[in-house]
């Protein structure tokens, strides 16, 4: 087990989307892009399960997979090692999930189309962080003080 | 973490990690905790008044001043609580205000439905994205057609929200919103600090909106029920202040000889006899659910079947109007007995009116306009004292219930034709 940094919550926020690498029972890999890995504790992570997808099926199969994040701000990476622990049909990190797809849906007209049908928790297994290599650039002025 | 030695050296980045976090955290404390004193005076002055738009003002300017967003609105519950309404925003052009969200729809609309916080700093990825889905449930025949897409004020770049329920004990009151164009925006301090504020506004907020109503209670509450003066103030789609139509009963009655009473009596004595003659009529009005549209010295105007809709207005009306007669008949003998001679007459009929808000701003009184209000009036003038004339239309509504005396057709100031006339007698 590892324990996630509060660092790591800058790239947990879902502005760029995350990768998960996932394993059939076969050994075939899956990847596909989603858009947000969920913050439960140090030491757990959630990814929300609205469909029936090769992901939720293959974790069910074969628990270990592997999410890759980016800080929007620094670019910086994060590779988590993940295991498949449950999936959560009720309770508080549920309703978190669950409410913010019930108001982005109703926003594109999928208000009661798409909903969550379970928030899958995942264990942490490792954390690795990989610095974005920083090139330096010349004084910009530093959009947006507002908020 | 394992016993295993080769691991410590994660470990310890670890460690210094956390520490650098917490020193982090710390440094953004000292600064918040200024705002925390500041927040403190903010909630002084919130409270220190109960005018509903100095409130909304008061947490828009401290959003801005205090916390640095520059973009906040807050929206309030309707009466029919499945709505808000924009009451008031801070950095936007135009205001938005009175623009209307349903519970569900968006950020806000699901915080209200939820009664939770929610903190979002990704709408637009998260929108793309949802967009993606709907596009491949289409194309893939699963979705047809959709449903609509919310619409809501605010940002229409908003990147960030950070929506707060304002709640007294378990009672929705609103929502409290902040948003930017900027990715996350806000961070779990902005939550902490959004809802020390929260709690303190909507208490606020809702004193105001009490004392509100209460001020306008107690005006209406010198023509209807003290349930209807709610439902008046509350608003509503029915609202009775609202200009409608409908037929109504009308009951007019005065006091034979209050006229000349009033020129020879003392004041004093005048006021006396009023207020003893209003408040056994009040009663009664009360008791037979009639609204009293108004009272000038010793007359009143009282309708029936509106705001309240009764399955018998006609039958109201006259047994109101018959113990109304037995009740001033006590208190004849009375007056009389210190001098007084007065009479009671009443005049009923019944037939469609306009009836709604009459008046100008600031001076509004719930009114009924139409041929059956004047109709009422002229047959209270005509009646004896002790009489109660019914028009036709009231004596063929009520003719299983009372014994009635045929007047002729009387010719009244104001109607071209002779308009005939009934005298109740008394109950059957």
């Amino acid at each position: 087990m590892a324990t996630l940094p509060e660092e790591i919550k800058a790239a947990m926020q879902g502005v760029i989307p995350s990768h998960v690498v996932t394993c059939a029972r076969d050994g075939t890999p899956n990847a596909t892009a989603i858009s947000q890995v969920y913050w439960v504790d140090p030491e757990h992570v959630a990814l929300s399960h609205q469909f029936f997808n090769k992901t939720v099926r293959n974790v069910r199969e074969n628990p270990r997979a592997l999410a890759w994040l980016i800080n929007p701000q620094t670019f910086d990476a994060w590779d988590l090692e993940i295991e498949f622990d449950h999936a959560e049909t009720s309770g508080p990190i549920f309703d978190a999930l669950d409410m913010q797809i019930e108001a982005i849906a109703s926003l594109v007209g999928l208000k009661g189309v798409f909903k969550l049908k379970s928030a899958d928790i995942y264990r942490v297994i490792s954390v690795t962080k990989n610095v974005a290599e920083r090139i330096p650039l010349p004084d910009i002025v530093e959009p947006g003080g507002e908020r | 973490m394992g016993a295993d030695h080769s691991d410590t050296q994660p470990l310890r980045e670890q460690i210094a990690q956390n520490q650098h976090t917490i020193d982090r955290l710390n440094r953004e404390l000292a600064r918040r905790s200024n705002e925390v004193r500041i927040i403190q005076q903010i909630s002084q002055e919130i409270t220190s008044t109960l005018d509903l738009d100095e409130v909304l003002g008061i947490v828009l300017l401290a959003m801005e001043r205090v916390l640095g967003f520059a973009h906040s609105m807050i929206l309030l519950t309707d009466a029919s609580a499945e709505r808000l309404r924009l009451a008031a925003s801070r950095g936007y052009e135009p205001s938005g205000v009175g623009a209307e969200v349903a519970f569900g729809d968006g950020v806000i609309g699901v915080v209200a439905s939820r009664r939770k916080m929610m903190r979002v700093g990704n709408l637009g990825a998260s929108v793309a994205y949802l967009r993606g889905v709907r596009a491949r449930l289409e194309a893939a025949g699963q979705m047809t057609g959709g449903g609509e897409s919310a619409v809501l004020p605010g940002l229409r770049d908003a990147q960030s929200q950070l929506a707060l329920p304002l709640l007294v004990k378990d009672r929705l009151v609103g929502v409290l919103v902040v948003e930017s164009a900027r990715p996350t925006a806000f961070d779990e301090l902005d939550e902490i600090l959004l809802g020390i504020v929260g709690n303190q506004a909507a208490t606020a907020i809702d004193n105001a909106r009490t004392y509100r109503m209460v001020e306008s209670l107690s005006r209406l509450k010198r023509f209807f029920s003290p349930q209807l003066a709610e439902a008046i103030v509350t608003g509503g789609a029915d609202d009775p202040l609202k200009t409608h139509r409908r037929e109504v009963t009308v009951v007019f009655l005065d006091l034979r000889g209050f006229t000349a009473f009033a020129g020879s009596a003392d004041p004093e004595e005048v006021m006396g006899v009023l207020r003893e003659y209003h408040a056994e009529m009040g009663k009664l009005i009360l008791e037979h659910e009639g609204t009293l549209e108004r009272f000038t010295g010793d007359g009143m105007m009282i309708f029936f079947n509106d705001p309240v809709q009764v399955d018998d207005p006609a039958e109201r009306a006259v047994r109101m109007a018959v113990a109304m007669r037995d009740q001033v008949t006590t208190l004849i003998g009375r007056w009389r007995k210190r001098g007084h001679d007065l009479g009671l007459g009443v005049g009923i009929a019944q037939g469609y009116a306009t009836i709604g808000a009459i008046g100008f701003e600031g001076r509004w009184d719930y009114g009924a306009i139409g041929n059956v209000t004047n109709l009422a009036a002229r047959l209270c003038g005509e009646a004896q004292p002790g009489q109660i004339l019914l028009s036709a239309r009231v004596a063929s509504e009520v003719e299983a219930l009372v014994e009635t005396e045929d007047m002729g057709a009387l010719t009244l100031k104001g109607f071209a034709r002779s308009i005939p006339a009934f005298n109740l007698l008394r109950l059957k």
